[in-house]
């Protein structure tokens, strides 16, 4: 029987929902087998690599379905300075109520790690090209190129999700302060 | 002297046997990876016995591995802050903080080697949701060499920034942007980081409402 990717999916998701109730530590492949449905040897046949295969493939999902919602909140945006804003303040809010992630961030951090270290580079990339057409319908400063902007303030967004430092992104005042003095006090005219 | 170590402690000796088994093992980490390394190694690196490494560091190999770090942390900052220190403006501030850190840190034989050898310890402290403890530290190492031309709070922020700048790079490398060379990171942190910092405020400032100190901050037009 062919693998379907809707199975798949229904797998990741099932797998998913035991680690939002158990943590990563306590969500065995028979927990997760059973939420799906499917027997162990099913479960194996989609992830030959068990469950560090499986668990992998869950926080990738997440990952990915996390960019998508976070582009979608900000579809609206019409400027460089509130897609910024809206984006940050978007962010920051689903990453500090976003219960599984803190629950593997404070149990077994390195599920994230391979996740991050692949995707990482992509993220950066797709975050920049996401904000290239906002620079390039802005006023620059002079001598800024919309191509280097855009990558110097894709990583500053990452790091801003990672770590909020001494800023309280909460604080839609704040944010407005970040955003356009300290992050685009070189690059918006 | 084989047991160059086993001499009668003073505090002097003590301080210094420390030092010198904090190296042997510096050096060790850079040849096989941390997980690796045995008190053996460090003992025969440094020619003395097993009981004298225990000696220094009862709580072996742990305790020795956590002195190092605070000793490389230690010899970091200090490094950095000579030639911060001898910043004449702004941007020479930010320009040798990004060049010296970044040298530092790639040049770093034992981090290099960990960095193969067992990634997740060196990147667990500066990945996503792990490294507010890095930037924290780092950024208020660095507030008050920023203090010289800006306001306290802002000078923190500014801190925090570089310091953001810096952890990007390292752990996301790029092809246009090396942060060693100081001819490319100059132009850069003219354009993208010194306006932020000195910009008069568009917005509401955070909290106290002072004006912008911009005594000497060099104009990048």
């Amino acid at each position: 029987m062919a693998n379907s990717p809707d199975q798949r999916r229904a797998l990741i998701e099932a797998t998913y929902a035991c680690i939002a109730k158990w943590g990563p530590r306590r969500t065995s492949l028979e927990d997760a087998a059973k939420a799906a449905g499917v027997s162990r040897a099913t479960l194996y046949r989609y992830f030959p690599g068990g469950r560090d295969e499986l668990f992998e493939a869950v926080v990738a999902f997440e990952y990915d379905r996390f960019f998508e919602r976070l582009l979608q909140a900000v579809q609206g945006a019409k400027t460089l300075e509130t897609v910024m804003e809206q984006g940050l303040a978007y962010a920051h809010r689903a990453i500090v109520e976003h219960e599984v992630l803190h629950l593997v961030l404070s149990t077994e951090p390195e599920l994230l790690e391979s996740t991050f270290a692949q995707k990482g580079v992509t993220t950066r990339t797709l975050i920049g090209e996401f904000l290239l057409p906002y620079l390039e319908l802005h006023e620059l400063r002079e001598g800024v190129r919309p191509a280097d902007a855009a990558d110097y303030l894709a990583r500053m967004v990452l790091s801003y999700m990672g770590a909020a430092g001494r800023w309280d992104l909460s604080d839609p005042a704040q944010v407005r302060v970040l955003v356009r003095d300290e992050l685009l006090g070189g690059i918006a005219a | 002297m084989p047991h160059s170590l086993a001499t009668p402690s003073s505090v002097n000796h003590s301080a210094a046997n420390r030092l010198k088994l904090i190296d042997a093992a510096l050096l060790c980490i850079a040849r096989t990876g941390a997980s690796k390394v045995t008190i053996d190694d460090i003992a025969g690196e440094v020619q003395c016995s097993r009981a004298t490494v225990y000696r220094t560091f009862p709580g072996g190999k742990e305790a020795i591995f956590a002195a190092a770090l605070e000793t490389e942390v230690a010899r970091f900052y200090s490094t950095l802050a000579v030639s911060m220190g001898r910043a004449g403006d702004l941007s020479e501030l930010v320009v040798s903080m990004v060049t010296v850190a970044s040298a530092y840190l790639l040049n770093h034989e034992t981090l290099n080697a960990m960095q193969l050898s067992e990634p997740e310890l060196v990147m667990s402290r500066l990945r996503f949701g792990q490294m507010d403890e890095t930037l924290a530290s780092a950024a208020a190492f660095a507030q008050p060499f920023f203090a010289r031309w800006l306001e306290p709070e802002r000078a923190g922020r500014s801190a925090e920034i570089v310091v953001r700048l810096i952890l990007s790079y390292l752990t996301d490398p790029s092809s246009d942007l090396n942060l060693e060379d100081e001819a490319a990171v100059r132009p850069f942190v003219d354009q993208f980081l010194i306006p932020g910092m000195v910009a008069s405020s568009t917005s509401q400032p955070l909290q106290q409402p002072s004006t912008t100190t911009r005594k000497k901050g060099r104009s990048t037009t």
